[in-house]
């Protein structure tokens, strides 16, 4: 009998001691650490309190059965008792010393930050493959993404920052990268957080929420007047300046705000250059956003926003400058169900060198529905866009055009998603062509 | 025979620890949201803290972390996701905020201990908080 319960004991102890070592080895310290290993982690620490509490009732059930097995036979002498009760004093008191080192290990896992497991590193990658280049159309077939890397590291209480690196390969096949977004920030309070840096222009939903990042996206690639900067964009995805941004509970819902000013941008070989290093003219864009989330009730997910941007815009190499005033509105409908957008710009321009003022419109509008084995999406993009506005005319992407596109996404896991998107496009002025596109995308986050 | 009777209780009893380690853990049947003594936080603002739209309660910047123990109990009836939603929300929530999603603890007894040390620290345990900390409800 003792020999068993020695050797029940070797093993539970053997038991408890593998599953200690696995727990101590694999402690994790950050919610975005792998999930698996998480809930691999928590059902060990389970079957470690389990085990526990087996190991406690077989030693009081020993206990008890010993001293019954004591009471059947004659009492050995008292040199014979002494290895007999050892064993189980020595085991009690291996027992309980482990308990207090898990106890110890819980407590150190308790005050450990995540400030000493390093800076965490997140991206996004994808790659793809179409008829034509989802930005470029001229090229076709295989085609590499984006790679792009953000941190946000833990600073403090209140101060924050975030930082973003993105590389993509340009229509000349060369690699660039790009310092999308470098921020450091001051946290007042729920209401209002102040950033400086460059950071992503806060218009619409799309920008903000929906920037970088293909994997964030259930479409495959944004509307094409929405396009980043170096992508044929008409509106400026980025700034550098100042932001202040934050929410309050109104009602049922919040209110979300920005408000911002930066250097203004300029075009550079017919794209919008957001002037990292500084204004050359002394310009600044400024502009604000305004919404209302609802929260609860038959339109919970529902946000209605309205926004607005001002910018004095120069051309480097002709030298005109435009009053650009940008004003639109915003509807979101983002549930379990469904993720349908919408959004509107209208430009009121002004060319200050005797063009005289000119009113474009751009727009887009996005249903999406999130079944159960994917999210099939449709989308329609409409920009007219005058050509005798210098603005419209000097950027690459200014053209005017119509887009229609039928997709989905298949999330191939967690961190992995597949989507297949046709399209067709008809430009309308500038180059007044139609084509139609077939593109696979498969994108990760990690 | 007092050894084989012994010995088929132990195997009994053997039999019954291991499949009590091999079986999942069954759902806690109340959760209790408690946070460090210096927090004053409404039940109806749990879920904002944890998705990480309400970052502070007056003056004090609100730490939340997770009890992985007790995670799918709470994501389900507090937060009203799942575990995977819970990880995408995060992942667009630090994306486009900068925040940080919760750190994560693997037990009532690291939790506890966590908010007990961390000013501003609010977590979940499946056993009844003892005294000392701010007991924001029970679910």
């Amino acid at each position: 009998m003792r020999h068993i319960v020695r050797t029940s004991a070797r093993y539970c102890l053997l038991t408890l001691g593998l599953i200690a070592a696995a727990a101590i080895s694999a402690s994790p310290g950050h919610a975005s650490a792998d999930t698996d290993q998480s809930k691999a982690l928590a059902q060990l620490q389970r079957k470690l309190d389990q085990s526990l509490e087996a190991i406690q009732a077989l030693t009081e059930r020993v206990h008890e059965l010993e001293a019954k097995q004591a009471g059947n036979v004659q009492a050995p002498s008292a040199a014979a008792q002494l290895p007999a009760v050892n064993p189980i004093v020595s085991d009690r008191a291996r027992l309980e010393a482990t308990e207090q080192k898990l106890e110890q290990l819980e407590k150190a896992n308790a005050s450990r930050n995540a400030d000493d497991t390093g800076l965490p590193l997140h991206g996004f990658a994808d790659v793809g493959v179409g008829t034509r280049n989802p930005i470029n159309p001229g090229l076709k077939g295989f085609n590499v993404g984006n790679l792009d890397f953000y941190m946000t590291p833990r600073l403090g209480d209140r101060t924050r920052a975030l930082f973003e690196l993105n590389t993509e390969v340009g229509s000349d096949g060369a690699v660039g990268v790009d310092l999308e977004r470098a921020q450091i920030g001051y946290q007042f309070s729920d209401a209002a957080t102040v950033w400086m840096g460059r950071y992503h222009t806060p218009y619409g939903y799309l920008n903000t929420a929906l920037h970088h990042g293909a994997w964030i996206n259930n479409s495959l690639r944004r509307p094409k007047f929405l396009q980043f900067e170096d992508n044929g964009g008409v509106v400026p995805a980025h700034t550098v300046g100042l932001w202040i941004t934050g929410s309050r509970h109104v009602g049922s819902g919040r209110v979300l705000y920005d408000v911002y000013a930066g250097n203004s941008q300029r075009i550079v070989n017919g794209a919008l250059d957001m002037q990292n290093a500084g204004s050359s003219h002394e310009n600044l864009i400024a502009g604000g956003r305004y919404a209302y989330q609802f929260n609860g009730g038959d339109i919970d997910g529902l946000t209605l926003g309205v926004h607005a941007f001002s910018a004095r815009i120069a051309e480097t190499v002709s030298a005109n400058a435009t009053r650009v005033l940008s004003y639109g509105g915003f509807a979101v409908y983002d549930t379990d169900q469904w993720e349908n957008v919408a959004e509107i710009y209208l430009f009121d321009n002004e060319n200050l060198h005797g063009g005289g003022a000119h009113r474009s419109t751009a727009g887009f509008a996005q249903l999406g529905y999130r079944a159960t084995w994917g999210v099939p999406y449709a989308r329609y993009e409409r920009a007219a866009l005058s050509q005798s506005d210098y603005y419209f005319a000097a950027l690459e992407g200014g053209s005017s055009y119509h887009r229609v596109a039928l997709g989905v996404r298949f999330d191939v896991d967690l961190k992995a998603a597949l989507k297949l998107e046709l399209a067709n496009t008809r430009l309308t002025d500038r180059n007044r062509d139609q084509y139609g596109e077939g593109l696979v995308q498969y994108a990760i986050r990690f | 025979m007092p050894f084989g009777s012994n010995s088929a209780l132990l195997g009994v009893a053997l039999l019954g620890a291991a499949l009590s380690i091999c079986s999942s853990a069954a759902l806690p049947n109340d959760l209790y949201v408690v946070c460090n003594a210096n927090v004053i936080l409404q039940p109806s603002e749990v879920r904002d803290v944890f998705i990480g739209e309400k970052s502070f309660a007056g003056t004090v910047r609100l730490t939340p972390a997770d009890n992985l123990s007790a995670q799918t109990a709470f994501l389900g009836r507090v937060v009203k996701v799942t575990a995977d939603k819970y990880t995408s929300l995060w992942t667009k929530k630090s994306f486009r905020d900068g925040a940080n999603p919760p750190p994560v603890k693997l037990s009532d007894a690291e939790a506890l201990a966590y908010i007990r040390q961390t000013p501003g620290a609010c977590s979940y345990l499946q056993s009844p908080p003892p005294v000392g900390v701010t007991v924001v409800g029970k679910f």
